[in-house]
């Protein structure tokens, strides 16, 4: 296992073999991720898939707590909408007092960015949508 | 105006609501405890259940962010949305094609003034939390005589206080009458879990060894909402953020042989020997 801290920046890879098209799918998501992350009032992000992670916060105390709540509401997500029959789920937003998570899924690439409350999500999801 | 008008008047809130807007395909509100307020008719209580067991997972982290205000997900088939407000969640699910600045406007008036002015009536439902009609049913202990039906999960507080019995039988030279308890499943899993043994929780073997002079309980008999049964051992909860919930946790042999999963309703019964 390879691990690289830089600044707040998390980044850990796990040495499995990877297909050429998983590798560039994550990292065309990184790169878009790395943009938005300098969008007004986005605090970070967190992407995942089943080799890699890497997560970028711009408070670093907040990173497991972060990322368990982006796990979980993943994972919820996929439960509501079995039980309410909404189709493949395009996206959950948490609005928090403070913070709103938006977390999504694409391909087996994991994402949830943080912003803050009063930041506009569209935008970006529309951006990743366009991947 | 008492417990069952309140819940009355919320449910009848809702199919308002879902008459107004069509395109609401369910509604349903519960307490930031998890206990279930009011939900429309089109939404069964088992269904409301499993919703707010899948929140309470989201509730448990949403800290980190300042607690969770609203909640938005997007399906390409349709849409559910959370809301909080006056201490309750509301949630909404819509169909794809539902103008949701429509449907928010109705909703987010309608419902808050709704509450408010039951608030003014009678404070007392949402403030003391005393069980309310469609409450969640965590442990109820119910008379072994009665026979579970299958519309349990509809059947209205009322009813069901009027079946719970706290029970006083020590001083019966018999054995008393084997309780039975409401429990949600949940999964239980790990290399080495024994596939043959449920979890509840400590509370509630205590009680039952209580009422049963001390005898160690080993097993259990659980009968599902379709009337399917099996016995098993069961031991205690180890994991703490299950205790007191009402939970069983099931490993997923019992839960094959008995054809359900995480977030039904069972009934689990002491076997005394």
């Amino acid at each position: 296992m390879v691990k690289k801290k830089r600044s707040f920046q998390e980044v850990t890879e796990v040495a499995e073999p990877l297909t050429v098209e998983e590798a560039t799918s994550a990292h065309g998501i990184r790169a878009c991720l790395e943009e938005i992350k300098s969008y007004d009032g986005v605090v970070g992000y967190i992407l995942r898939n089943s080799t890699s992670a890497a997560i970028d916060l711009k408070d670093p105390t907040k990173i497991i707590d972060y990322a368990i709540l982006s796990s979980s509401a993943i994972d919820a997500s996929k439960e509501l909408s079995e039980l309410f029959n909404l189709g493949e789920v395009k996206n959950i937003v948490i609005e928090g007092k403070e913070i709103k998570v938006l977390s999504l899924t694409i391909d087996e690439n994991k994402i949830s960015i943080f912003l803050e409350k009063g930041a506009d999500y569209e935008t970006i999801v529309k951006k990743l949508y366009a991947l | 105006m008492d417990d069952e008008i309140y819940s009355f008047a919320l449910k009848n809130t809702l199919n308002e609501v879902r008459n107004v807007c069509p395109e609401i395909t369910n509604a349903f509100m519960f307490k930031e405890d998890g206990e279930v307020i009011a939900g429309d008719e089109n939404t069964p209580e088992k269904t409301i259940v499993r919703v707010v067991d899948s929140f309470d997972s989201i509730l448990e982290k949403a800290e980190a962010i300042g607690d969770v205000e609203g909640v938005a997900l997007e399906g390409d088939k349709g849409r559910l949305n959370v809301f909080h407000m006056n201490n309750l969640y509301f949630v909404i699910v819509t169909s794809r094609k539902a103008d949701m600045t429509y449907v928010n406007t109705v909703t987010r008036v309608l419902i808050p003034t709704i509450l408010k002015l039951l608030d003014k009536i009678c404070p007392t439902p949402l403030k003391n939390n005393p069980p309310l009609t469609e409450k969640v049913p965590i442990t109820p202990t119910l008379r072994e005589t009665e026979e579970p039906s299958e519309d349990l999960v509809e059947e209205t507080a009322l009813e069901e206080s009027e079946e719970i019995v706290k029970p006083e039988i020590k001083s019966e030279p018999l054995l008393p009458e084997a309780p039975v308890n409401q429990l949600i499943v949940e999964n239980l899993g790990g290399l080495l879990v024994p596939s043959d043994t449920v979890r509840i929780d400590n509370k509630i073997l205590s009680e039952w060894e209580e009422l049963y002079e001390n005898k160690t309980i080993e097993e259990v008999e659980i009968k599902t909402i379709d009337g399917k049964t099996t016995r098993c051992k069961v031991k205690p909860i180890k994991d703490s953020k299950y205790e007191g919930k009402g939970i069983i946790q099931m490993p997923e042999k019992i839960q094959l042989a008995l054809e359900i999963k995480k977030g039904e309703l069972v009934r689990a019964k002491p076997i005394v020997e």
